[in-house]
């Protein structure tokens, strides 16, 4: 049951790079996206300095975490806002309808928030008959189309024009064949202002909670989180434990990475910072209530291996170098978070789900190369790999060959005559049953030429030509196996 | 709920990894030359447009979106006051913040701004304030060009001391690029924005 279940990335990429135009077109995208990031890194002399900052604070908060945590608590309270706190994705939905069922409120709209995305917060609130309507425009987008995001930055990224234009000739009631991006944002612009005008509350997520006071702050480029909070008189705000740093000085680093590293841009249109609900003048005030989330992340700190992902800060940029995602698309990964982040937290959330999504990476690095804050995110994808097959997490096809070839290697004179005879067999038997008996390696890949002899049977026929071995052969010899 | 408190906070003390090295701080680099131009070119490349005015007569020496004469909706910080534009159409007879709606233009002024993005920081008056500068059009910050901030290291030591309960940085307009990457202003908020600079005489 559980192999069935088990993503396989390399099948839902199949479907996506079936649309050639369309990969091509997507792989463009985000690199240029990756090269905006550059650009904008080159403006900042001390760039590397300021990664190894952040990092350093990040790292530094996962050791201070629950007296960070009853900081902030402490510092929201005082400010006014109720602070709340939830175990799973259950508990955090379970608070957040409580919230609003408690005040009778039926329509709320909803800034980008992955947390909520992984709690899968729009499916529970709607069961209750509470209309969420997500107001980031890509968000907007893959709500309308009943699919979830497939960047966590950019969330409609999979989609081209058309395709918007003819879900909005649905929704909207507009003329067919629009496909201008000014005319379709207008067209959405239009009809959210109105469901802004009309909500009752507002979530968001959280970039950072400030423990020295109590503040969220969020951060956006449409603006929506800040008229999602700006007049409806309830404000919910989702916040993951690792979203935590100690002082509002520590926001100078991440805030001068953050969108640089997304999209290029020095800095986001909008960076809102919440201490407690809006002032208390009568009818104009608010509530503010913050729901710290653990979901997972506090096993996710128990690994040492892999507690450095909890640094973090959802810019993405790790996707838009990833050559594997860039080409495959993000729907590809079947969880919330794709890319090599994803490829990180999403296994460790649930082995026997994702267990595929560390092998869906070359091991490039680039993914580290860029990361704001300094994730080894390729060698905890090396590493997870042999966890998750320790735990027995790899597909049976791959465990049975894994054990068959170290039995093999474990016996020398063994090897030999597997590797004679395998190769003699190979050399006679038809490429198309070769590549069949190989497969699922052989799908992308050519065989290379089966060699007439093995490495050992060349030296000793060279050896024995030359009348024995050198001085330096013999030498190395007694130094012990070299690295190649 | 406060079982969940404590289970997560358990759970995060017996996961506590070891304290590590203390993190390095960057020293902030200081006031680059040609600041002025620099923050221009920020405001620009966000979309935004760009003024240097005198203070004593800046509302007639910049480019209005529509000629001020004719904007009927403008809502106008008290902070950023001046004689040639009071409030029109709004004002604190507003009891529902969503009866802002639609605004031509918002006027606010700036407490600084910062050098290396071209954003500027805000802590509004009050909450019709904020949603003014959401709801509006058209958003214009005044900032006197003497108050400038390199970076953000700079301004957050400002922010850290000043305690504020709600202050935002602003850049440009509101915009999206969800749509296959194409730049769109006007997403939700202001389709456009114009930095002022205010130069005292």
């Amino acid at each position: 049951m559980a192999e069935s279940r088990r993503t396989v990335h390399s099948d839902r990429a199949r479907r996506f790079v079936a649309d050639e135009a369309r990969t091509r077109w997507h792989d463009e995208a985000l690199w240029f996206v990756r090269s905006k990031r550059d650009a904008a890194a080159d403006q900042v002399p001390d760039w590397e300095a300021l990664r190894t900052e952040a990092g350093g604070i990040k790292r530094a908060v996962l050791s201070r975490l629950p007296e960070l945590w009853r900081q902030f608590e402490e510092e929201a309270t005082q400010a006014g806002a109720v602070v709340h706190w939830a175990r799973d994705a259950a508990e955090h939905n379970q608070t957040v309808a409580s919230l609003l069922e408690e005040r009778g409120v039926r329509r709320v709209v909803k800034s980008k928030s992955m947390l909520t995305e992984e709690c899968g917060l729009n499916a529970d609130l709607e069961r209750r008959n509470i209309e969420v309507v997500d107001t980031d425009l890509g968000e907007r987008i893959v709500q309308l189309r009943n699919e979830p995001p497939s960047h966590i930055v950019m969330p409609a990224i999979h989609l081209q024009r058309e395709q918007v234009g003819a879900l909005f000739e649905q929704e909207f009631d507009c003329p067919p064949g629009i496909t201008d991006p000014d005319t379709l944002v207008a067209l959405a612009r239009k009809d959210l202002r109105a469901r802004f005008l009309g909500a009752q509350a507002g979530i968001t997520g959280v970039n950072f909670a400030v423990a020295e006071t109590g503040t969220c702050v969020v951060v956006t480029n449409e603006g929506n989180a800040d008229l999602g909070t700006a007049l409806p008189e309830l404000h919910i705000a989702c916040v993951g434990l690792e979203k935590i740093i100690p002082e509002t000085r520590d926001l100078a680093p991440f805030l001068r990475l953050l969108a640089r590293s997304a999209t290029g841009q020095p800095i986001s249109a909008y960076t809102s910072h919440f201490r407690g609900p809006r002032a208390d003048w009568g009818p104009r005030g608010s509530e503010l209530h913050i729901i710290v989330v653990d979901n997972g992340r506090s096993r996710l700190l128990a690994e040492p291996a892999f507690r450095e992902a909890l640094a973090c800060i959802r810019c993405g940029a790790c996707l838009n170098t990833c050559p594997v995602y860039r080409r495959s698309g993000g729907h590809s990964y079947g969880a919330t978070i794709p890319g090599p982040i994803g490829s990180v937290v999403e296994p460790n959330r649930s082995p026997s789900r994702h267990s595929d999504l560390p092998h869906a990476c070359s091991l490039c690095g680039s993914c580290s190369d860029v990361c704001p804050v300094r994730v080894p995110l390729h060698h905890q994808l090396l590493t997870l790999r042999s966890h998750l097959s320790e735990a027995g997490h790899s597909p049976r096809g791959r465990r049975w060959a894994l054990a068959t070839t170290a039995g093999i290697l474990r016996h020398p004179r063994l090897f030999r005559s597997v590797s004679r005879w395998g190769r003699q067999l190979a050399r006679v038997m038809p490429e198309r049953w070769l590549e069949r008996w190989a497969l699922p390696w052989t799908r992308e890949r050519a065989l290379p030429p089966i060699p007439a002899q093995s490495f050992r049977e060349l030296y000793s026929t060279r050896a024995r030509r030359e009348g024995g071995l050198s001085k330096s052969d013999r030498a190395r010899r007694e130094d012990g196996p070299q690295a190649p | 709920m406060s079982e969940a408190r404590d289970t997560i906070l358990a759970a995060l003390e017996a996961a506590r990894p070891p304290a590590g090295p203390e993190p390095e701080r960057v020293p902030p680099p200081g006031m680059p030359e040609g600041a002025i131009a620099r923050i221009e070119q920020r405001v620009q490349e966000a979309g935004g447009r760009f003024a240097r005015a005198p203070a004593a007569r800046w509302p007639t020496s910049i480019e209005w979106p529509t000629p001020l004469a004719q904007i009927r909706h403008l809502y106008c910080s008290g902070a950023a006051g001046h004689p040639e534009i009071a409030p029109r159409g709004v004002g604190e007879g507003v009891h529902d913040l969503q009866d802002l709606d639609p605004l031509e233009v918002c006027v606010l002024r700036g407490r600084f701004v910062v050098v290396e993005n071209g954003a500027v920081w805000h802590v509004p008056a009050s909450p019709l304030e904020r949603a003014a500068a959401l709801l509006t059009d058209h958003l214009v910050v005044v900032v006197r060009a003497e108050d400038k901030r390199a970076t953000l290291h700079q301004a957050y030591e400002e922010i850290a001391a000043s305690q504020t309960a709600f202050g935002w940085f602003l850049c440009g307009p509101s915009k999206t690029a969800d749509i296959e990457q194409s730049l769109v202003f006007g997403a939700h908020g202001a389709r456009t924005m114009q930095l002022v600079l205010l130069d005292e005489e």
